[in-house]
């Protein structure tokens, strides 16, 4: 085998560089949903995990190179390349040994072992609950918050439910919950430095709710709430995730974030999403003229927009103070399969759209991103991919935002409207948001 | 031995088979030829077993494809070669293809052709069983794959979770195809898996004890339960998936009330011995060819066995591990926890066996054992991968990322397709006649070991980047790009590999009718188990007579023995022991065309459940048909039963010569010769 022997010093060399290679990559950061390293990671339970796993890889690393080694030795030193070879050459013919054999039973049972006793404690730590009341002021009343944040997938997005209320949401499915005092689509905001307990499900099939730098998944299974799963970030920031459970058409484009702000962020962040839509005296008395069953002339903008929406947006999307008499569960219930669709309020205080792969907000100029919302509202099919048609003839039902054939004028007038929901986010959460969008110069130009 | 039913057809007078032949007044029951046509009447396991290989390499090819387009389209952040609908199909199909198509069959073709003869025995226990395995199995993955040409492949992922899978959000006819096509290739499975457990059971020729089997036989007997008891639990799930999407009832929907969790406990009670039924055919297939080529028996041959065996019970207790995250509840996570962990241990045992069976040894790195010695190294990959997401906590950081794609990667294809391709080059002088190029062959290797770790190496990474599994596209600022376009490249090198494995067949026939070169002869590799010790390729009949078999690795034993100093020494040539299939007066099945009549109507009346019911009823009559005419088939000779022959060895009797008649003096003085090694050995088993 000498003339072997170069070559495997060679294949051993190459493979060296290869490992170095690899293990240099797999520390490098630029990757926002990354589960190594624990300068990466922005959560106690995304760290434990990673400590843990960090000792185990160690541990397969040595028991690999062992076998490895074992196999270039015995290639080495027991291998005999075709001119050598010699009929009547014969090694020892050894048919097993016992002992070795019970050896190397007990050797990797009591190895896993322990690595089993050790993985039931961090897998008891990582499901047992321990958060603190926060203390929060919604609509002027003082309570103490259990924080906790109903987690609800349903084609392509994820809607985040807050119930300030004294309701017991472990014991209810998602379709009998109250309305909940808050809900955002897409991202989550919570405050740093507390666990917040997430009770995830679904309306429709089985999704997976994922912030790999806080925790690890849980997936989001219609009919059930799962059994309590948590996050609990560290610093302010915005982390990063994606649906991991194969949900059909447009999985790869389901994703979400989780803001974590400030205690006083937080509270500040409440305190604007308990109000409507900061519309000006002449539109909202425009507004209760509609309600009140009169149809008077929109004079500006903002009032074409409130018609359009009121006449096309608002049996799926609920938007306070421009809308709300319109929206209800069960309407939404029979034009979506899912049952729901993002409540609109505050679309502008938010930082992403379109199950999380649009900015509403340029994170470079902060300017509010009209080109990407125009599109959506005109062709949502050309940014997240949708079904087009009903599921059947019997079942009119869509999934996903159908194109609603929206007029040059009426798209406009909507994105007047959208980025007038606000309050805007500080510039410090649209710059850390700032999602790659595909092709959008393309379509600037286009316009 | 041999209880086999009914002679080989010798050309009976017409007078004496006009009417037992057309049991139903048309099909004749059909004779021996050398025509293509014998090929769909074939009873003969081994010509089973090589339409298994040809026809699980066709599919291969197909999922192949569908690989490279699943890594075209990832191999530059958002990819636009396929639309998302398409993405879906595509990898839905390639799990589908490789999992039940390419790999299962793959590994029974090797089954079908090995088994009898491992075990010394002349054909399966039922025959005309067998050709109807391949059949069912043969139309049930064109049926699947004719769902691209109707409206497109299934889309809910090979796994296919409820209720994605409902015609409320899936309403194209993929997974319809998907529930009935698995439906029938699961028929093919059941019946094989009856008809291989009853050979090995029943058809051992005396002296070959279960301890002195094969491990190849072994590991594919513990896979044959494992079918039988796996295949019902997918069979009863695709049948309410097949009631919920075509009749309306509501196993799995959601909105009357059903749990979604009950579709995956069933999938993956299935589904996880699956990954066992895997893989354990190419273990045993290595734990073959390492020893020949270390000049070395098996080291550990009963922890090897009964680590075979308790993977095959210890698969059964581990299915949750799949659903960590599904919301179980934490008492179960943790248990299935470690269980999971602890079938590490029969594995690790096993790896521990094959490179202590190397240790020592006179090796020569064929083609054959580069591809088994790469087995055991990227199979401990995979294991040990594995071990790190049976920590639950792990595993819920790890689930359905690409780190998992890179673990069942080097499972299925680093530790399963490469064994069947050292398998490919171990067993093909004995079935075709002819050696494969094994500088060719080197090649084919080199290229797929280092394909195969540049395309799923970097999964890991990916994995643990954060990408998810099954998305179509993913952003330039996730870091991905750089290790998905290297996977891409990788993917490529593999195809290399396999081209040039197809390129390796073409060319070594080539050579060799060209050349005149000699038949390799019974034994190429100075190899250890019966197969060898009948001519290459293996004749019709498999032995001219019966084995009387005395030790483990009797073929071996017969070569050689061992001097007064415990040395090995040549008792005998390969050719003077083995036997050179010249007997032609061997009662053999005769070949039937009611396996593949039966056959053709199980895709007919499931496109007949989709597109309209009236279809279903020529599909079930030609099951019917294919039925009574089968029970109705006579042997082309009804007088050549076993008990009518009266004197043997002679060539012009008209009456076969059953193997069990052979002079069994004249066999037992033979082994006795062989020598005081084989006694030793037979302690030893």
């Amino acid at each position: 085998m000498t003339t072997m022997s170069p070559s495997i010093r060679k294949a051993a060399r190459l493979l060296a560089v290869v490992a170095a290679t690899l293990l240099l990559a797999s520390c490098a950061n630029d990757a926002e949903l990354t589960t190594l390293g624990q300068d990466n990671l922005a959560g106690p339970e995304a760290r434990q995990i990673d400590s843990f796993l960090t000792w185990v890889l160690w541990i397969a690393y040595a028991v690999f190179a062992g076998v490895l080694f074992v196999t270039i030795y015995a290639w080495k030193n027991f291998g005999i390349s075709g001119d050598d070879y010699e009929e009547d050459d014969w090694p020892e013919q050894i048919h097993g040994n016992d002992t070795l054999e019970y050896a190397w039973t007990a050797a990797p049972a009591l190895l896993l072992l322990g690595i089993g006793l050790y993985t039931l404690t961090v897998h008891n730590s990582l499901n047992s609950e321990d958060s603190n009341p926060v203390n929060v002021t919604v609509a002027g009343e003082s309570i103490a918050w259990e924080p906790q944040v109903v987690v609800v997938g349903q084609q392509w997005w994820w809607e985040y439910q807050y119930h300030f209320g004294d309701v017991d949401v472990d014991q209810e499915r998602v379709q009998t919950l109250p309305t909940p005092d808050i809900s955002t689509a897409t991202q989550m905001v919570i405050p740093i430095g507390q666990e917040i307990e997430l009770e995830i499900t679904s309306r429709d099939v089985i999704h997976s709710h994922w912030i790999p730098s806080l925790n690890g998944k849980r997936d989001a299974v219609p009919g059930r709430q799962s059994a309590p799963w948590k996050i609990e970030a560290d610093e302010p920031g915005v982390y990063f995730g994606q649906c991991t459970e194969f949900c059909g058409l447009s999985h790869s484009r389901m994703r979400m974030q989780v803001i974590a702000l400030e205690p006083a962020d937080f509270q500040e962040w409440i305190n604007s999403q308990m109000e409507g839509v900061p519309l000006d005296a002449e539109s909202a008395a425009y507004v209760d003229a509609l309600v009140a069953g009169d149809t008077p002339a929109p004079e500006n903008s903002t009032q074409r927009a409130i018609s359009t929406f009121r006449g096309k947006c608002a049996s799926c999307h609920l938007m306070e103070g421009v809308a709300e008499d319109l929206w209800s569960e069960e309407a939404v219930a029979r034009q979506l399969v899912s049952g729901a669709a993002p409540n609109l309020t505050h679309f502008s205080s938010r930082t992403t759209f379109g199950g999380g792969i649009r900015n509403v907000w340029d994170p470079e100029t902060k300017e509010f991103n009209k080109n990407d919302v125009a599109q959506w509202l005109r062709d949502p099919d050309s940014i997240k991919a949708n079904y087009t048609d009903p599921v059947s003839d019997d079942d009119m039902r869509m999934r996903g935002m159908p194109n609603l054939e929206l007029s040059t004028q009426e798209v406009d007038d909507l994105v007047a409207l959208l980025e007038l929901t606000g309050p805007k986010p500080s510039d410090f959460i649209i710059s850390e948001t700032g999602v790659e969008t595909p092709g959008s110069e393309e379509n600037a130009q286009g316009e | 031995m041999a209880i086999i039913e009914r002679p080989l057809a010798i050309g009976a007078g017409d007078e004496a088979g006009a009417t037992a032949d057309r049991p139903l007044g048309d099909l004749t029951r059909p004779k021996q030829s050398d025509s293509w046509k014998d090929w769909l009447s074939t009873v003969d396991h081994k010509k089973i077993g090589i339409m298994y290989g040809v026809a699980a390499m066709f599919f291969f090819v197909i999922g192949g494809a569908e690989a490279l387009l699943i890594r075209l389209q990832l191999a530059t952040p958002n990819g636009t070669l396929l639309s998302p609908e398409v993405y879906n199909q595509v990898f839905t199909m390639h799990g589908v293809t490789m999992i039940f198509l390419v790999i299962m069959p793959l590994a029974a073709a090797f089954a079908n052709y090995l088994l009898p003869l491992q075990i010394g025995a002349r054909d399966v226990a039922f025959p005309r069983m067998n050709a109807l395995s391949f059949w069912v199995f043969l139309f049930g993955g064109l049926f699947l794959n004719s769902a691209w040409l109707l409206g497109g492949g299934a889309d809910g992922g090979w796994f296919n979770y409820s209720p994605n899978s409902s015609v409320t959000f899936s309403p194209s006819h993929g997974i319809d195809f998907y529930a009935l096509g698995l439906q029938i290739t699961g028929i093919a499975s059941l019946v094989s898996a009856i008809n291989l457990i009853t050979t090995v059971l029943n058809m051992r020729p005396k002296g070959m004890s279960m301890f002195r089997m094969p491990i190849f036989t072994w590991m594919n007997l513990v896979v044959q339960f494992l079918l039988l008891f796996a295949v019902p639990v997918i069979s009863v799930a695709l049948f309410e998936l097949t009631f919920d999407r075509l009749f309306g009832a509501n196993f799995f929907n959601t909105e009357k009330g059903a749990d979604p969790l009950l579709w995956q406990h069933l999938f993956w009670i299935f589904g996880h011995p699956e990954v066992y039924i895997l893989i354990l055919p190419s273990f045993g297939i290595i734990s073959e060819v390492i020893p020949t080529f270390s000049r070395k028996p098996i080291f550990g041959y009963s922890f090897m066995v009964f680590s075979g065996i308790a993977i095959g019970f210890m698969g059964w207790g581990v299915w949750a591990h799949h659903m960590f995250v599904s919301g179980i509840g934490p008492i179960s996570v943790a248990a299935f926890s470690l269980s999971t962990m602890f079938i590490a241990v029969p594995t690790g045992v096993k790896i521990l066996n094959w490179l202590a069976t190397i240790w020592g040894g006179r090796l020569r790195f064929t083609t054959a054992m580069l591809f088994a010695v790469g087995v055991v190294s990227m199979f401990t990959i995979g294991g040990l991968s594995g071990v790190t997401h049976s920590i639950a906590p792990a595993d819920t950081q790890q689930t359905d990322t690409y780190y998992i794609v890179a673990h069942f990667h080097y499972v299925i294809f680093g530790g399963a397709l490469l064994g069947i391709f050292s398998g490919f080059y171990f067993w093909w002088p004995k079935m075709f006649g002819y050696m494969l190029n094994e500088r060719i062959g080197k090649w084919n290797f080199w290229l797929q070991i280092v394909g195969f770790n540049v395309t799923f190496g970097p999964m890991h990474i990916l994995g643990l980047q954060g990408m998810s599994r099954r998305i179509d596209t993913y952003d330039e600022d996730f870091g991905f790009e750089f290790w998905n376009l290297v996977a891409t490249v990788g993917s490529f090198i593999i195809a290399a590999g396999i081209a040039i494995f197809f390129y390796n067949i073409a060319y070594s026939r080539k050579e060799w009718k060209k050349a005149g070169m000699p038949n390799p002869g019974p034994d190429p590799w100075d190899a250890r188990s019966l197969e060898w010790m009948t001519a290459s390729p293996t004749p019709e009949h498999n032995f001219d007579e019966d084995i009387i078999v005395e030790s483990q690795d009797e073929f071996w034993h017969r070569k050689y023995g061992y001097d007064e100093n415990n040395n090995v020494v040549r008792i005998a040539t390969a050719e003077e022991v083995a036997q050179d299939g010249s007997n032609h007066n061997v009662h053999l099945p005769s070949p039937s065309y009611f396996p593949i009549v039966l056959s053709l109507g199980l895709p007919i009346v499931a496109y007949g459940l989709i597109y309209s019911l009236w279809l279903c009823i020529p599909g079930a009559a030609l099951i019917i048909y294919g039925m009574v005419g089968w029970i109705f088939e006579h042997p082309d000779d009804p007088n050549a039963a076993h008990d009518h022959h009266d004197d043997h060895g002679d060539d012009d009797d008209p009456d076969a010569v059953e193997a069990g008649d052979v002079d069994v003096d004249e066999v037992v003085a033979e082994a006795e010769l062989v020598g005081a090694g084989a006694e030793t050995e037979a302690d030893n088993g």
